[in-house]
């Protein structure tokens, strides 16, 4: 059983990353073709499987559908998903001057949360963007990491402790932190199991009684006028390459690849139309199968930043971006548009998340601008 | 990068025991004063792999630390700020953080470590207790 389970794991591992590749590479182009060769991928993946299966077929199919479900996904937790690569990583990279530079109000809640932390904390920020967090109280000593090099070189100009880090693999010794803070991070992360890792490492990096604040942008948006501004994935979509789904071999008519809208049409018909968002993408991105979540389940999005023309580099990476399809120009705004990924967090997910954590505990849950917070306790 | 930052650094590749203490390639060291603050270094003293801070302050050019530390030394202003020196003043600007295992070298620059991992570096996540206790019963833990 054993045996079984680590050849099947080394396959599933092969086909998540062969069956996400080819998707990404014209991502941002819709054509009918695409779907085709993804198909193909993962038929053959699945008949390898068979193939190089000792025991009988029905074992197999139900190992490979429990294994697949499980560790196929598991796998994926640590290799990025191109989603990530594509709209997180690159567009911060992209933007991180002007994003720093908006980036300066302190949410109260934070704030309190870091004023109650007894003198001589050394606080953890993982994810810490421009690190408008580190230093904020001045009794603390904080270090920060980020993916994004160029956002954390705008920390170190102001003198704090950062390095380049992966918040789902944090390179550091397990109960060194006395406190540790996820501010708006964890809904860049494209699967459950990866936000599960990331929120497994803040509690790993804490010593036994210290505490994490996570915060994540919610589906509740205040402001809902400013969610028509955002161009939902479907959510089977998402499933098909990233998501911990069974691996059913869906119909054509199913895969939604072409649901990827261009984010010129989208933005030109967000303008047009804010009595229904729902439905000005013709149905197919959020309608493509009977089955499918409704609306209101959505929590895939791409989010707009728009890039002013004079704060992006003449070459460099929005030339680059713009080339290779991942941003588009609005001239009517005079900008560049990136699309970042999000996962928006439902009410009561964080507290899913975080149910089946055998050295953790929740302290505190709250609402908070938009933002579903949760404050958790190290105990083992 | 400062010292009590490199006391807490670990490499995380794939397959590595024990990426702890990462070994300093020293290629320019700079001092930045820093305010005094023994809250900080009390608090932070039981954490430390003692041994490895001061083989880090030797390899940047410093050498007053004591080979052996205890708490009562917490006492001592001189102690104090020695250690002080030590864990705070002291920056690796240029150079790289060495995997004891690996040899891989985590470049520092500007005063940043980059510690991400390459692709095939990233450990596989086949068994992971707080994860996935699920799997382990179904097929026993996977090496």
């Amino acid at each position: 059983m054993v045996f079984c389970f680590t050849r099947l794991n080394r396959i599933s591992k092969a086909n998540w990353e062969a069956f996400t590749l080819p998707i990404f590479v014209s991502c941002g182009i819709s054509h009918p073709g695409i779907f085709k060769p993804m198909r193909e991928i993962k038929v053959k993946g699945l008949s390898s499987l068979h193939n190089l299966a000792s025991d009988g077929e029905s074992h197999v199919q139900r190992s490979t559908s429990l294994v697949e479900e499980e560790t196929g996904s598991l796998s994926v937790v640590q290799s990025t998903p191109e989603i990530e690569k594509k709209y997180v990583h690159r567009v911060y990279d992209a933007i991180a001057p002007h994003f720093s530079s908006t980036r300066f109000a302190k949410w109260p809640k934070v704030a309190t949360f870091l004023n109650s932390l007894p003198s001589g904390s050394l606080v953890l920020d993982a994810g810490c963007g421009n690190g408008k967090y580190l230093g904020f109280n001045p009794d603390c000593t904080f270090v920060g990491c980020d993916i994004s090099e160029p956002l954390i070189k705008i920390c170190a100009d102001r003198g704090h402790e950062v390095l380049v880090a992966d918040a789902v693999n944090l390179p550091y010794r397990t109960g060194f932190g006395d406190a540790a803070i996820s501010i708006a991070v964890l809904h860049h992360l494209s699967t459950e199991n990866r936000r599960k890792k990331a929120i497994d490492e803040l509690v790993r990096v804490v010593k036994k009684g210290g505490l994490v604040l996570i915060t994540v942008w919610a589906v509740e948006q205040e402001d809902q006028l400013l969610v028509t501004k955002w161009t939902p994935l479907s959510q089977k979509y998402v499933e098909e390459w990233i998501g911990p789904g069974s691996p059913r071999v869906r119909s054509p008519s199913s895969i939604t690849l072409e649901s990827i809208p261009e984010t010129e049409n989208n933005s030109k018909e967000h303008e047009k139309d804010t009595e229904s968002p729902g439905h000005k993408f013709g149905g197919t991105v959020l309608l493509t199968s009977k089955d499918d979540s409704s609306v209101q389940n959505q929590q895939e999005y791409f989010v707009p930043w728009h890039l002013p023309y004079h704060r992006a580099e003449v070459s460099g990476a929005s030339a680059c971006a713009l080339a290779n399809g991942l941003a588009k120009k609005d001239d009517k705004k005079g900008a560049v548009v990136y699309n970042r990924y999000y996962h928006v967090f439902s009410e009561g997910e964080l507290e899913r998340l975080v149910s089946g954590m055998k050295n953790a505990v929740v302290v505190d849950r709250f609402f908070d601008k938009s933002n579903w917070c949760i404050i958790l306790q190290k105990t083992l | 990068m400062r010292l009590f930052t490199h006391n807490m650094l670990s490499s995380n590749i794939k397959g590595v025991a024990n990426g702890f203490p990462l070994r300093i390639e020293v290629e320019q060291v700079l001092e930045k004063q820093v305010d005094f603050n023994p809250d900080f270094l009390k608090n932070l003293f039981p954490k430390l792999e003692w041994k490895a801070l001061v083989d880090a302050a030797r390899t940047m050019g410093y050498a007053e630390l004591p080979e052996e530390a205890d708490s009562l030394m917490l006492e001592s202003e001189e102690f104090l700020r020695k250690f002080h020196h030590a864990l705070l003043e002291l920056h690796l600007e240029e150079g790289a953080l060495v995997c004891p295992e690996t040899g891989r070298k985590f470049p520092v620059n500007k005063g940043i470590p980059n510690m991400l991992l390459h692709e095939d570096e990233v450990p596989d996540l086949a068994c992971n207790q707080v994860l996935c206790p699920t799997i382990c019963e179904r097929y026993g833990k996977v090496d």
